[in-house]
């Protein structure tokens, strides 16, 4: 048997496990000894799995101004555990805080009493770019205006909950603890089960019940999930979110407003939004009334919800009660409306605005921690104690010239809970986030939360921007807990979403051109490890041969120049060229640029795809950062493999888009993406290598590297049992109906996709597109293998081949931009009729 | 005295427009001044979607939308407005001194005092600085009345600054329109409230229209008016006064009100966004201000 773990006590903070006495507390005892028995190295394991998980889940966190900045979201392995008693207390606490914020934010866009009254002085209200004088009187329907409370809460030393901070428009973390409750059942599943942990599964519940009883036209809502991109910090937990609750993940631009409501642009056509749960913060959300600059957000919304006509939660305008000022006065405020003191305490703060307040922090500057009163990226809280003198006078003088927005509290370290570093616990300071959603006439609080801890034990500010790591929270019951799932609940309408078209058409196009890209890189790929296999073959290789492959690299991935321009030097010595056309990912067309655009493509359609397909979007990710290790040596030995582990887990992607995806729109969109796409790769191959004419030997040679390349060769030797001959190369990779890399049998299925598609419409005539393709398959039927594979003696080249290649190749492109004219949304950005150079935000 | 006010604004663009949104502060509030006896707006092409609401500051404004293709866009607004008498004994030389007013804003205890400190803060357009504080202060002797020596600002705005359209533009910052000496109304109202607020007086930003007359002898041209902006300071327990630097007089009854606010931002005319409508556009406004008889 293993001792409990343990760790050292830090003395001057409060710690989760250790009580002032040295003992351990009764409610970490079951979980330390279960830890402790476990072993370091199975611990250690069971981290590694974790971390595991959440990167085949796509659980990332971006860090803010770094494009390159997403990093698989941390999770600690030791949970943070809260017994009942404490729970109940810090539950009634939250629900008493966000009451009382509702009352807040009624007030400040109604009355404010609080103002007139002198709870609340005007400068403090009226200079917080939080205030929104446009949403003066917006009403949302229901009990609460506030629907969305997160509170982050610290220990002090003597044990209090102190609450550190208020996320009141957009809070950000309810996904990412559901994520990792899920991961820690997984990793650490008896000790999860035999810890009575309170479920999270009814906060969701209630939040989707709130949800619907918002709406303002009937009773099955439209409800959507607004999100800034796939670049903002948390985008990973907008489609988690979106999928477990089953709504749709929409940007500014997928929704539109006409005839005074909000719609979301969908394939077949507009669909009415009527519920908006928005994670872009509130000045972004409407350039008409707000930020006129704002590319994030939906000209006319604001004017929808004032309408009542769309509800958005949190409402435009809640940003003013995320003012860490109003900490100094929630006792006031709390007597105002409640007539008695809140039972969860706010951190001490001082505001610059206040004259006493400005003196003491002036005069005590080197003791304090400084905030903006506004959150704005990539702008901290200042640590004065560990500011030079100079620095510390240029701030007096910034706080002096702008006092009203900013505030000062001191610098204690928040109380700590163990922490898993490496091979042992250490203590770390915890700050934990608590959400409350309205329910009924109250708030429903999760049964948990989001635990943060610092990633050293000097930090005093925890934050995932600088590094912090996340923690599950495990409230314990008394009793054993009752599994409650949304599944059943959502079930019905569950199937009646993936009947319908309820998408994004960015999404769809996303998909549509993440086939493209995808079939790009493979075709590339392809194309490369054959004329890596040709070039190094033992028997040597007639110049007219290599310099056809060499130049076919350049034709097949629109590398221009390449190996088709002047430079005669290139040809030569072609290995700097064709590194260059599979790493340089600013060049397009390269193998590197196109994996690239087919990853951004999954950013923007993540909800689409299943689990297993993460994880092989996560392969690729990785292979693509280490294909310039694995090609380190140059071309010099076998480099065709460097590219085979990619080249597989395109084939595993495009297997799993077939094997598991619901055959809706995004399915047919992907599809039809990838066969055009490998229709016009073919044919460019085909074009580059077999239209010129070359002598037997030579054209064997040639005929060979296409069939490899189109993995058909062995067939062709099995069929044939002759040296390769063009008739019959061609038919098998052109015109064979059974071979699924043919180009008829690409057309064929693109126009089975288009008739599908145009199957819903009304009219009798055939849609445009559809007459390509159609024409594209007759001319493949009709075409003679004979006849293409004659040449023309003069030119040596074959005319009929390319004649009827360079028509395919036109009416697939024509294909291409038809459907994009149809069905994808072509993105305008609106103008300001006034050009406002103003700065709108103080 | 009733007058006529008719505010025509036309949009003409490179391309159709294909959907628009657009927020008008164009209609004439009530003030103690004056009444707002009707108002009539015709939007072309016809919106979608329209609305007349009060905003923050209780002035209206008219919310529209358009969606159907239009080169071509024309708000044509016609308001009647009655306008009060002055009020009587108004004397700039009784009432607060500037020392006063400060002390009575810092210690207020009033609702209207409380509200009006939002006009102390900076706004979008007006930041206040040192060198409008050290323009403004020599008018302002602790011991003067308030009144007295926002008319002596009003005047020293009115001979110090040339007025010249050319020179700015609605988004001209204040630090450049004090350093040139130059502007237009509204860049005088913005430089008077800096001044204001940078010593402690709240002031606000009032839009709306002058009547012009023509010269002795000659017929008043059609659309020769134009919309006008001045300002109001507050003085605790007397309220609100106007003062136009622009025209160096204190507005009464020809200077018809539309909307207050912190700033210009707070009040545009016309603002919105539009999808489409190619690179270019051209504005025409005309104004015309016609006192008609009392029936």
């Amino acid at each position: 048997m293993q001792p409990p773990l343990s760790y050292e006590r830090p003395d001057s903070v409060y710690d989760e496990v250790y009580g002032a006495d040295g003992d351990i507390r009764q409610h970490w005892r079951y979980l330390l000894d279960g830890l402790g028995s476990m072993g370091t190295a199975n611990l250690q394991e069971r981290q590694r799995k974790a971390q595991r998980i959440l990167r085949d889940d796509g659980a990332t966190y971006n860090i803010s101004g770094d494009p390159q900045g997403s990093r698989i979201w941390g999770l600690d392995p030791v949970p943070l555990l809260i017994d009942s008693e404490e729970w109940e207390r810090i539950e009634s606490g939250v629900i008493e805080r966000a009451e009382l914020f509702n009352l807040i934010l009624k007030d400040l866009y109604g009355p404010r009493e609080l103002i007139r009254h002198q709870i609340l002085p005007a400068e403090l209200i009226y200079s917080h770019n939080g205030f929104l004088r446009a949403c003066q009187g917006l009403h949302v329907p229901g009990d609460q205006q506030l629907i969305l409370h997160a509170v982050d809460m610290v220990r002090s030393d003597s044990g209090e909950m102190v609450v550190i901070g208020d996320r009141t428009q957009a809070p950000s973390g309810t996904g990412y603890a559901l994520e990792n409750r899920t991961v820690m059942s997984r990793v650490l599943p008896s000790l999860f089960r035999d810890s009575q942990v309170h479920r999270l599964s009814l906060f969701f519940q209630a939040l989707r019940r709130k949800l619907t009883t918002l709406s303002p036209n009937g009773d099955t809502p439209n409800i959507v999930i607004l999100t800034p991109g796939a670049y903002n910090e948390t985008y990973f937990e907008h489609t988690y979110l979106a999928n477990y609750l089953g709504y749709s993940v929409v940007q500014g631009g997928d929704l539109t407003v006409r005839n005074g409501y909000v719609w979301m642009k969908s394939l077949d056509g507009l669909h009415r939004v009527d519920v908006i749960l928005r994670r872009v913060d509130d000045t972004w959300c409407d350039p008409v009334e707000l930020r006129s600059d704002s590319h994030l957000g939906v000209p006319g919304l604001l004017e929808v919800a004032r309408a009542g006509n769309v509800v958005i939660a949190n409402p435009l305008g809640s940003g003013v009660l995320e003012n860490p000022a109003l900490h100094k006065y929630m006792p006031k405020i709390a007597e105002f409306f409640f007539g008695h003191e809140l039972t969860l305490a706010s951190a001490t703060t001082w505001w610059l605005g206040d004259e006493q307040d400005r003196d003491h922090v002036l005069a005590n500057l080197d003791g304090l921690i400084i905030k903006p009163t506004t959150r704005r990226t990539g702008q901290h809280s200042i640590y004065c104690p560990d500011l030079p003198p100079e620095k510390l006078d240029k701030l007096r003088a910034q706080l002096r010239d702008n006092p009203l927005h900013y505030i000062a509290q001191e610098p204690n370290l928040p109380g700590t809970s163990p922490s898993w570093h490496r091979d042992k616990l250490l203590a770390r300071p915890t700050v934990l986030r608590s959400f409350a959603v309205a329910d009924q006439s109250s708030y429903a609080v999760m049964p948990g939360g989001l635990t943060r801890v610092a990633s050293d034990d000097s930090q005093r500010i925890v934050s995932n921007q600088l590094g912090a790591t996340s923690k599950d929270t495990w409230v314990l019951a008394s009793e054993p807990q009752r599994r409650v799932s949304l599944l059943d609940e959502r079930a019905p309408e569950l199937l009646a979403r993936e009947q319908t078209s309820d998408l994004p058409s960015r999404v769809v196009e996303n998909l549509f051109w993440m086939g493209r890209y995808s079939e790009r890189a493979e075709s590339a790929m392809r194309l490369l490890r054959t004329v890596f296999i040709q070039l190094n073959s033992i028997g040597p290789l007639p110049e007219a041969v290599r310099e056809l492959l060499l130049k076919a690299v350049t034709q097949v991935t629109v590398t221009y120049p390449g190996f088709t321009g002047d430079n005669g030097q290139l040809l030569a010595q072609p290995d700097a060229e064709l590194m260059s056309v599979i790493l340089d990912h600013r060049r397009a067309g390269s193998v590197s640029a196109n994996l690239q655009a087919m990853l951004n493509c999954t950013e923007e359609t993540k909800e689409m795809l299943s689990a297993d397909t993460h994880r092989v979007i996560n392969d690729l990710r990785d292979e693509l950062a280490n294909l310039p290790n694995m090609l380190g040596n140059g071309l010099n030995a076998a480099p065709e493999e460097a590219l085979d582990p990619l080249v597989t887990s395109l084939l595993a992607l495009s297997g799993l888009t077939q094997e598991s995806m619901i055959r809706g729109f995004g399915w047919r969109f992907l599809e039809m993406g990838r066969r055009l796409e490998r229709t016009l790769q073919s044919t460019a191959l085909l074009r580059a290598l077999l239209v010129p004419v070359l002598e037997e030997t030579a054209q064997e040679q040639v005929l060979e590297t296409v069939m490899l390349s189109s993995e058909v060769l062995i067939t062709y030797r099995r069929r044939y049992r002759s040296r390769p001959e063009l008739t019959h190369g061609l038919t098998l990779i052109m015109l064979d109906r059974t071979n699924p890399r043919s180009l008829l049998y690409q057309v064929d299925l693109l126009r089975q996709h288009i008739d599908q598609l145009n199957a819903t419409s009304s009219s009798q005539l055939l849609s445009e597109e559809y007459r390509c393709i159609l024409e594209a398959l007759t001319l493949l039927q009709l075409s003679r293998p004979n006849e293409l594979a004659r040449a023309q003696e003069d030119t040596h080249v074959r005319q009929a081949l390319d004649d009827c290649l360079a028509r395919i190749q036109s009416l697939l492109c024509n294909t291409a931009s038809l459907i994009g004219d149809r069905y994808f949304d072509h993105r305008r950005e609106p103008q300001q009729l006034v050009q406002t150079g103003w700065n709108e935000e103080l | 005295m009733i007058y006529r006010v008719r505010h025509l604004t036309r949009y003409e663009y490179d391309l159709p427009v294909s959907l628009c949104f657009n927020k008008a502060h164009l209609l004439p509030r009530d003030t103690p001044r004056q009444q707002c006896l009707s108002t009539q707006i015709r939007v072309t092409p016809t919106p979608v979607y329209s609305v007349r609401r009060e905003d923050f500051y209780g002035n209206l404004y008219y919310y529209f939308s358009i969606q159907e293709p239009h080169k071509a866009l024309q708000i044509d607004v016609t308001s009647q407005i009655r306008m009060l008498p002055p009020p009587q004994n108004f004397d700039l030389d009784l009432g607060n001194s500037c020392a006063r007013v400060k002390e009575l804003i810092l210690h207020a205890a009033d609702e209207e005092t409380l509200l009006a400190k939002e006009f102390l803060l900076d706004s979008p357009m007006i930041r206040t600085s040192d060198a409008l504080r050290d323009y403004a202060a020599p008018s302002f002797a602790d011991d003067r009345p308030l009144l007295s020596a926002v008319r002596e600002l009003t005047s020293r705005i009115f001979r110090d600054f040339k007025y010249d359209p050319g020179f700015s533009t609605v988004a001209t910052p204040l630090n450049e329109v004090l350093e040139h000496k130059r502007g237009v109304c509204q860049d005088f109202a913005h430089l008077a409230i800096g001044c204001l607020r940078a010593l402690g007086f709240p002031a606000r930003y009032v839009s709306g229209y002058l009547e012009t007359l023509p010269p002795p002898g000659k017929e008043k041209l059609v659309g020769s008016d134009e919309s006008h902006a001045w300002f109001s300071v507050y003085s605790p327990g007397e309220g609100w006064f106007e003062f136009d630097p622009t025209n160096d007089n204190i507005p009464a009854e020809q200077h018809i009100v539309t909307a207050l606010g912190r700033d210009y931002s707070d009040v545009t005319p016309l603002r919105g966004v539009f999808f489409d409508g190619g690179a270019s556009q051209t504005l025409t406004v005309s104004v015309d201000v016609a006192a008609m008889p009392e029936t």
